[in-house]
């Protein structure tokens, strides 16, 4: 395992991959003085031990890594050697430049680069963002993942930006599945389905999609369905049109919006699919159900 | 031809069934709502959803399983779970959430309500006892620590009051369930005065006092229309789960005792005696006006083994529980019973009856060297089972118990089933893939129509062949244990007033 460094800007090997802010591997023999301070960046930063303890402060808290822990920075957060230096030992990095990013509404965009769909990255940045918390990780693939893409950007064998930006997705991809795996154990559904339906409440104006909901709990699809299923009688998508109309009832009685604006913050792609159901299910449209409801009076 | 529809609203979910006249089961359907915890006593639940989430289960089974075969729903029955307070304002629109059973914010009030002597007449009065679940303490609760809530609210009511009003324009409660609100008298059906003095509202702030046969108007024509149902259907107010699991297991009168267990569980006995009990340790629900079923309810049932199965089990796939438990129970069969002198003490989430400490905890007790984790898992339910024993040996300084009728998850799980046999030393029956709830509102309707004369009569119609016998060597051997566990139930009572404190 070799030394590199590459930088944007310096490195022509990067010319095809403007996304890559930084990428190197470094076998650090000794300690120098404000070699890391803290700072935040705007670039999604992975770090990936392979030997040494590294004391780091991330978000002003502490952690310590060992060899195969693997840890994600994101924008705006900030992130120091605990002492304001890099410790003795051999980790490997790269800096990703993000097209958009936003923790108020956890948005993030990868850019074009990416093959990911536009649901895939909206649930993986849900998963990323979820707690705000900076986290540890152990994903000892994540090693070699890093090694392919340096492998690919140096020997540039015929595909190989396609590879290497498949290889970052993937690297993604493990990191969202492995964070899911280690915040939820798998051993209660009830609990998790509860942190699921907090999450479509706070979200419930998204098109949520069956992927989405089983990814936030770390299931496939068909496992997701079943357990769904058996638990609240209802199908995943079922069950949300249920909290749609519990919420849209509550704002029939209690507040002066429209019914367009109730669908569509509620989730219903129209007004018109949103009478439609209402109806189907109560028997009332919605404003005959806020009539009647005043009527009472 | 004609059917019943019961409709069971829940702890988690509403579940609905369909009986033809026979009492044959036609089909059922569940459909779950969420719990909140938004603080960690509190314990609420949404009208709204619970309301939506019943006509969506009840249209998609009418649909799939009633109007598909031709049937014609005769009436339709409700059972609701205990306790719940929901407050409405004048134009019937809930204030916010319903607070449920499991609510504890009134822990502080029952406590002092309880050592207080309007405390023991409230509960001779009222049956309920003095406890943080009864809508007495948690209306008070809301007067106290809310008090714009509380004079916002023109009335506060039941779930099932709520969700029978939106469908047909009633404010009801039965007898039944109006008996477990810790409100009304159960010896002169009326809304206790020193009661509502306590919680501080007039019985006008209260929903009408109504038989549990009562016939609460009729469907809404938009439901009539969205449901596919006609005018003639009947809404009858029905009881509470507890009361209709005790009528659906058809224990009626002297010698049967019910236990249910699911998440928490009771013991039940019924009769037209209330039991009194010097020691406040049992409830005295209404079943109809003249008929009572008594007993003690305990938090710690089957959700204790859930809980040990999350931390100990080895799950093989993700969240699956079912499998991991299984698991569990085939290696608990393989000790002896009595776990070779490994006890456990199940209060996790505090005790209700015989003890009524809130502060109790667990307690693993008596671990030896030898002690496998397979004696774990064994200790771990026959914890939960000897509790449940020693509300039945309390109950049975009242009453003569010669069999036991079961139902509920964890109970029906055959290796517990057996181990209730043994323990109790009494033969257990149960029905099976069978649900008491909606028997019993079954037979509440199926006696509404004159199908049969009384209660008592449909009680009797419920036969259950003797599913497990109590086995002596078995007996004998949880016996010598049981002592020690009672014992230590009552003994560490200090301790665990400290330990409480230390984890709050």
């Amino acid at each position: 395992m070799n030394q590199f460094f590459l930088q944007q800007g310096r490195s022509g090997e990067l010319q095809l991959f403007p996304h890559i802010v930084e990428f190197a591997l470094k076998k650090n023999y000794s300690i120098q003085l404000n070699s890391l301070p803290p700072a935040a960046t705007e670039s999604i930063r992975i770090y990936c031990i392979t030997e040494g303890k590294f004391e780091w402060a991330i978000q002003d808290r502490h952690f310590t890594l060992y060899p195969g822990d693997i840890t994600m920075i994101l924008p705006g957060q900030k992130f120091g050697g605990s002492r304001g230096f890099l410790d003795i030992g051999t980790l490997s990095w790269i800096h990703l430049q993000v097209e958009k990013f936003d923790p108020l509404s956890k948005t993030l965009l990868f850019g074009k680069w990416s093959s990911l769909s536009k649901t895939e990255s909206f649930t993986i940045a849900k998963i990323l963002m979820m707690d705000h918390a900076p986290f540890l990780l152990r994903l000892s693939e994540a090693e070699n993942i890093l090694l392919d893409i340096k492998h690919e950007i140096l020997n540039q064998e015929i595909g190989y930006a396609t590879r290497a930006n498949h290889l970052i997705d993937e690297l993604f991809i493990l990191l969202t599945r492995q964070l899911t795996r280690q915040n939820n154990p798998g051993r209660d559904f009830p609990q998790t389905f509860m942190k699921l339906e907090q999450t479509l409440r706070k979200n419930l104006n998204h098109q949520w999609t069956v992927e989405e909901m089983a990814a936030l709990v770390g299931l496939g699809t068909t496992a997701f369905n079943e357990r769904v299923k058996k638990y609240t009688g209802f199908s995943p998508l079922n069950y949300l049109i249920n909290i749609r109309i519990s919420e849209a009832i509550k704002m029939l009685k209690r507040e002066n919006c429209n019914v367009t604006e109730i669908a569509l913050e509620t989730g219903f792609y129209s007004s018109q699919h949103f009478s439609t159901t209402f109806k189907k299910l109560t028997g009332y449209t919605p404003s005959e159900f806020r009539k009647k409801n005043i009527l009472n009076d | 031809m004609e059917c019943i529809i019961t409709i069971e609203l829940g702890t988690n979910a509403v579940r609905v069934f369909a009986f033809d006249l026979k009492s044959n089961i036609i089909g059922s359907m569940k459909g779950s709502y969420p719990t909140f915890h938004t603080e960690p006593d509190y314990s609420e639940q949404d009208p709204e959803q619970i309301f939506i989430t019943m006509l969506y289960v009840l249209k998609n089974f009418l649909t799939e399983k009633i109007h598909s075969k031709k049937y014609k729903v005769r009436s339709i029955c409700f059972s609701a779970s205990m306790h719940s307070v929901l407050a409405i304002d004048k134009k019937g629109v809930p204030l916010g959430n319903a607070i449920t059973w499991a609510d504890n914010r009134g822990k502080k009030e029952a406590q002092e309500l309880k050592k207080h002597p309007l405390g023991k007449i409230l509960y001779t009065a009222t049956g309920t006892p003095i406890h943080p679940m009864s809508p007495l303490v948690r209306i008070a609760w809301i007067k106290d620590h809310d008090a714009q809530k509380f004079k916002a609210s023109d009335k506060f009511v039941a779930i099932k009051t709520y969700i029978i009003q939106q469908l047909t324009g009633e404010y009801v409660l039965d007898y039944s369930l109006a008996s477990a609100t810790g409100l009304m008298n159960i010896h002169n059906l009326k809304w206790e005065n020193d009661a509502l003095y306590f919680a501080g509202i007039t019985a006008g702030r209260l929903p009408d006092l109504v038989p549990v046969f009562y016939s609460a108007g009729k469907l809404r024509k938009e439901y009539q229309t969205s449901l596919g149902l006609s005018a003639s259907t009947k809404i009858i107010t029905g009881s509470s789960d507890g009361c209709l699991a005790t009528l659906g297991a058809g224990v009626w009168g002297k010698g049967k005792a019910v236990i249910t267990i699911e998440d928490s569980g009771a013991v039940r006995v019924a009769g037209k005696q209330v039991l009194q009990d010097e020691k406040q340790r049992f409830f005295n629900y209404l079943l109809t006006e003249k008929f009572y079923v008594s007993g003690g309810p305990t938090n710690n049932g089957g959700i204790i083994f859930d809980w040990f199965t999350k931390q100990f089990g080895d799950f093989k796939n993700r969240f699956d529980i079912e499998f991991c438990m299984e698991d569990l129970i085939h290696e608990a069969s393989k000790i002896h019973a009595g776990s070779d002198g490994l006890l456990f003490l199940p209060y996790l989430l505090g005790e209700r009856a015989p003890i009524w400490n809130a502060n109790a905890r667990g307690v693993y007790f008596g671990v030896n060297i030898k002690h496998e984790r397979s004696h774990f898992i064994r200790a771990t339910i026959e914890g939960i089972l000897y509790e449940i024993y020693s509300i039945g040996k309390t109950l049975q300084e009242h009453r003569t118990i010669n069999s036991l009728s079961i139902n509920g998850s964890f109970a029906s799980i055959p290796f517990c089933s057996q181990m209730i046999a043994d323990i109790f030393n009494k033969p257990v029956n149960l029905r099976k893939n069978s649900d008491s709830i909606g028997l019993g509102a079954f037979l509440l309707c199926a006696t509404d129509m004159g199908i049969y004369k009384t209660l008592e009569e449909a009680a009797q119609t419920v036969t259950l062949p003797d599913s497990y016998k109590p086995q002596k060597a078995d007996h004998e051997m949880y016996m010598k244990y049981f002592p020690v566990f009672e014992k230590l139930s009552t003994k560490l009572s200090d301790e665990f007033g400290e330990i409480a404190g230390l984890q709050k």
